[in-house]
């Protein structure tokens, strides 16, 4: 049988079968399971399914956070320098860990590079993805 | 949103969403936790879904989506969009299976569903949902060679049963 021919042949069987009915137990179960999801607090739900207040109040969170971030860090980082911990940590990098900095750099370009030949030969060969 | 609409609405609509799982899943147990899936996400949103024209293209929609995620998170990758072998259709060539089905529709639906996901979701995505071979391939994020292949392939093996359950009779 021809490409086009058994196409066109196996479409008109598949079009005349009737859609499968639903059966007399998924009514009950769907029922059930809105019932448990909206005996839920409102707060374990999806985002988006909150009240429109909490919804308002959480982005005001939210966003008094990220001010709260974005004013303090300055400050926190001022305090952080004034500390002999991080004298003695900025003596240590420089001798022990800044000259390895390249090699390390290296390695892991290296390493992603490797991972993405594997990554896209997988794809291929297995996946069938172009 | 009243219990009574709601309920209505599933009743309208279930055997549009049953009915579209079975056909992308080939398993009646898992069409039904998708069904039951997609109208716990149709209640979330019943406001704007309860009463739209447009209900039957998102139900349809979101139980594809549904279905494809069912199928790529329960069930090996390697065997869905890989090259499974295909022993789906041998347990209808058994004779005593042949001679149990006497509806020719059922037992072409059977063997839909007996064929391996990655041949049956193209085939129902293009002789269903009427979706090109291009966006089927987007769809499921597999070549577009790959997609006529399967596809192909699904026609052959119905083929294939459909004559011998016509020569069966």
């Amino acid at each position: 049988m021809r490409r086009i021919d058994l196409e066109s042949a196996v479409h008109e069987e598949l079009r005349a079968l009737p859609l499968p009915a639903a059966p007399p137990t998924l009514l009950p179960r769907v029922l059930a399971a809105v019932e448990a999801w909206a005996r839920r607090p409102w707060y374990s739900r999806t985002w988006f399914t909150w009240p429109g207040v909490w919804q308002a109040v959480s982005i005001a969170a939210v966003a008094v956070a990220a001010a709260a971030a974005v004013v303090g860090t300055p400050w926190v980082l001022q305090s952080i320098e004034e500390t002999t911990a991080v004298t003695a940590a900025r003596i240590l990098w420089r001798t022990l860990a800044a000259p390895l900095v390249p090699y390390l750099f290296a390695v892991v370009m290296l390493m992603c590079l490797a991972c993405a030949a594997v990554g896209t030969a997988l794809n291929r060969l297995a996946f069938g993805r172009t | 949103m009243s219990d009574a609409a709601f309920e209505a609405f599933v009743r309208r609509y279930q055997d549009l969403v049953y009915g579209t799982a079975v056909r992308l899943l080939g398993n009646p147990v898992d069409a039904e936790d998708v069904a039951q899936t997609v109208f716990l996400r149709a209640f979330q949103r019943f406001a704007q879904v309860g009463t739209s024209p447009a209900a039957p293209g998102w139900l349809k929609t979101v139980t594809r989506n549904e279905c494809l995620n069912h199928l790529s998170r329960y069930r090996n990758r390697w065997q869905l969009f890989g090259d499974a072998p295909e022993t789906a259709l041998a347990s209808a060539d058994s004779p005593a299976t042949q001679l149990e089905i006497d509806d020719r529709r059922r037992e072409l639906a059977a063997a839909l569903a007996r064929l391996p996901d990655h041949q049956r979701v193209p085939l129902v995505l293009f002789h269903f949902d009427e979706m090109g071979y291009q966006e089927i391939a987007a769809t499921l994020g597999v070549s577009l060679a790959k997609v006529k292949t399967d596809i192909f392939r699904a026609r052959e093996a119905l083929r294939r049963y459909l004559s011998e359950a016509d020569a069966a009779h």
